[in-house]
């Protein structure tokens, strides 16, 4: 039983893993916020599994808000902000694609060295799905580094929080129900803020693409 | 249930800061009312830590020693930034430089910040800590944007990405101490007692990683280079009273979480790995802000550097432990202060030189004496010249590593020469000199003065005596250090 979990864990964070290499090579907006909705569909998955296991009201309705948030509400937004703003193409990176897919090799080989190997001992039997949570990580925050375009930075910066959950999930850390409220309630006042400063950004700007911004730069 | 209070009077502050339509004065009121009682919950909750060591309500509030250190400066500090705010937004609203609408966003949000730190140092759990120092970023994202110029909305959403992915490596340390408490603590509200009970039992190798993250994510937050890129920026662009939080306060709350898993860290791995950690951060912050300080050509981004190294200055303190760490928290308090005096100062010279390129401003001294003379106190007190109390915990705290670690010791002593080197330029610059935008003396607002009269008054008497009361705080907050 716990070996067909363990599969089936590793499964779906092969699938939110690869979400991440997929928004790293999209050439679309749209793309990017579809990805990011699938992407927190399984998380939220990995929560209602929870549930199941130890159920308790609470737990539920932790798992229910997450899903409203990431599933609904953070993807309403951001499509909102593409229509809003006519942003459906953002392929403007720091690294070029080839470039970019070389680093997010070696952050994912870093990730299997003796650096993170103690955190597999948090959950032996998923020792390889938490690994390639971290994985996912880092390749968040190199999609954060590496795209000039703010909507993707969004993004990247929930993928992040996105994969710190999956490993919760997967190391067994999950935190109490109350907590994850909180958690859910701070994540969905970011997504609006976010959303309104990426609306004052175009405004000032013209632009949704952070290079454009070199007023600090000349003072 | 005092503590509740403490949560409930900023609450319900900006509840009704958000209803108040076109009456500025109940605005004021409001922030004044608000402050005046949060000052006087925390005056009842740090006497009742004197007496009792502790202070706990129910499972879900706590306040320590050092818990307690922090509630003094955010209550004072709060209370001397709203009543300054008062006047500075009614000078910036009869320049026409703002209206009523952003006045009451301003106090809406300003409540809603000082909430959300007091959440952060009382409340008992370290995740529902973690949220508060994340609601910080949200309610002063606005804050520091609030002038709606470009340079101001790129600074906020520099600040908005960076701290929030800073916060994010810090929940994920976070998550990782949790581990000690999987098989005690549940599905329950994991306290830091908890955590720190069952400390032993964490996986060393794990607690490393995890105060790893935690140094980097909420050193973020408290400016430690390299992680310190959104500050100057943040600091620069907002009004003078919330840089004044942001430096004066909200840095220290994030530090005091650092703190606190410290000590777990402790317990896990013994002191050396945690305080390797925070020597590293604090010589790479003192490093980094003296070599900007000495180029740099904004005041408001000087103060911001400044900040920078006086982190880093308490970092090494409780990096090298014992009396120094004492000194570092003392160090804290004496930042507290000498912060908000300074950036208050600098919000005066704004308002009257509509500039803050340190080139623009000359002959402060002969044009606002008030304002000129209590910011030369605040640069001589920040540089560490004595008799100010940094220069004693700055030396209290060398004097601690200078037996363990020499070479840091000696590079962190040429720092600080350089910071006060960089410091006497800019000022002497801006202090003396005619003054070339044909600006005449006039009087200075009481309300722009006293605040920051107060501070200095503190300051200076905090320097020359220190109540015993609070010397006992401080003592017993560190002793573990």
């Amino acid at each position: 039983m716990i070996s067909d979990s363990s599969q089936i864990f590793f499964f779906l964070e092969v699938l939110i893993f690869a979400s991440v290499i997929f928004m790293h090579l999209s050439e679309k907006n749209y793309s990017v916020v579809f990805l990011y909705a699938l992407q927190s569909f399984i998380v939220t998955v990995f929560l209602f599994i929870a549930v199941v296991e130890n159920f308790s009201w609470m737990l539920f309705f932790a798992a229910l808000a997450a899903f409203a948030v990431k599933v609904v509400m953070a993807p309403y937004f951001f499509r909102r902000l593409i229509l809003k703003h006519q942003l459906r193409f953002n392929v403007n990176t720091y690294l070029k694609k080839p470039l970019a897919l070389v680093v997010v090799a070696i952050l994912t080989a870093l990730t299997y060295s003796h650096f993170f190997a103690p955190l597999t001992q948090l959950a032996p039997q998923n020792s390889n799905a938490i690994l390639l949570a971290i994985a996912m990580m880092l390749t968040s925050l190199f999609l954060i580094i590496n795209r000039q375009g703010a909507l993707s930075q969004m993004v990247g910066v929930l993928s992040l929080e996105n994969a710190i959950v999956s490993f919760a999930f997967l190391a067994g850390l999950e935190e109490s129900p109350s907590s994850q409220l909180g958690i859910m309630f701070d994540i969905a006042i970011w997504v609006v803020i976010a959303t309104v400063f990426a609306g004052m950004v175009y405004k000032q700007f013209g632009s949704l693409n952070v290079t454009a911004m070199k007023h600090l730069k000349e003072e | 249930m005092t503590i509740f209070f403490l949560l409930i009077t900023p609450l319900l502050a900006s509840l009704f800061s958000l209803l108040v339509k076109k009456q500025v004065k109940v605005l004021h009121l409001l922030a004044l009312f608000a402050s005046l009682i949060e000052f006087f919950i925390v005056g009842t909750v740090v006497s009742a830590v004197v007496k009792h060591g502790v202070y706990a309500y129910q499972n879900y509030f706590y306040v320590d020693y050092l818990g307690s250190v922090l509630l003094m400066i955010l209550a004072t500090v709060g209370l001397l930034v709203s009543w300054y705010s008062i006047t500075y937004l009614k000078t910036e609203v009869a320049k026409k430089i703002i209206g009523f609408h952003r006045v009451r966003q301003y106090f809406v949000l300003l409540h809603l910040f000082l909430l959300v730190m007091f959440l952060a140092v009382i409340t008992t759990s370290p995740i529902i800590a973690w949220v508060a120092i994340e609601a910080t970023t949200l309610s002063t994202a606005f804050l520091i944007s609030f002038y709606n110029k470009p340079s101001a909305t790129e600074a906020a959403w520099k600040y908005l990405i960076i701290s929030s992915v800073g916060l994010l490596l810090a929940f994920f340390g976070t998550l990782l101490f949790l581990a000690s408490t999987m098989a005690v603590g549940g599905h329950t509200l994991v306290s830091w007692q908890l955590i720190l009970t069952n400390a032993a039992s964490l996986n060393p190798f794990v607690a490393q990683i995890a105060f790893l993250f935690i140094c980097i994510g909420y050193g973020t937050k408290v400016g430690l280079a390299p992680m310190h890129t959104w500050l100057p920026d943040a600091h620069s662009k907002a009004p003078a009273p919330i840089s004044s939080l942001l430096s004066g306060v909200l840095l220290n709350v994030a530090f005091l979480i650092v703190l606190r898993f410290k000590l777990i860290t402790d317990v896990a791995v013994g002191q050396g790995f945690a305080q390797g950690i925070l020597i590293f951060f604090g010589v790479a912050s003192i490093v980094v802000a003296a070599l900007i300080i000495y180029t740099q050509k904004n005041y408001k981004r000087l103060l911001a550097y400044s900040s920078i190294e006086h982190m880093g200055i308490i970092a090494l303190g409780f990096g090298f432990g014992g009396a120094g760490a004492f000194a570092g928290l003392l160090h804290m308090i004496y930042h507290s202060l000498t912060k908000p005096l300074l950036f208050l100062s600098a919000g005066n010279i704004f308002l009257k030189y509509g500039s803050t390129k340190i080139k623009n401003i000359k002959g402060i001294i002969s044009l606002m004496p008030i304002t000129g003379v209590i910011f030369v106190i605040g640069f001589l007190a920040i540089t560490g010249v004595p008799p100010f109390g940094m220069f004693v915990t700055e030396f209290s705290i060398l004097a601690s590593g200078i037996h363990t670690h020499l070479t840091v010791t000696i590079v962190v002593i040429l720092a600080l020469a350089l910071v006060f080197v960089g410091f006497l330029r800019h000022v002497i610059a801006m202090m003396f000199g005619a003054n070339e935008n044909g600006l005449t003396k006039t009087a200075e607002p009481t309300g722009l003065i006293a605040p920051i009269m107060v501070l200095a008054v503190l300051l200076i008497g905090l320097s020359f005596f220190l109540p015993e009361s609070l010397s006992f705080l401080i003592s017993s907050a560190t002793l573990a250090y």
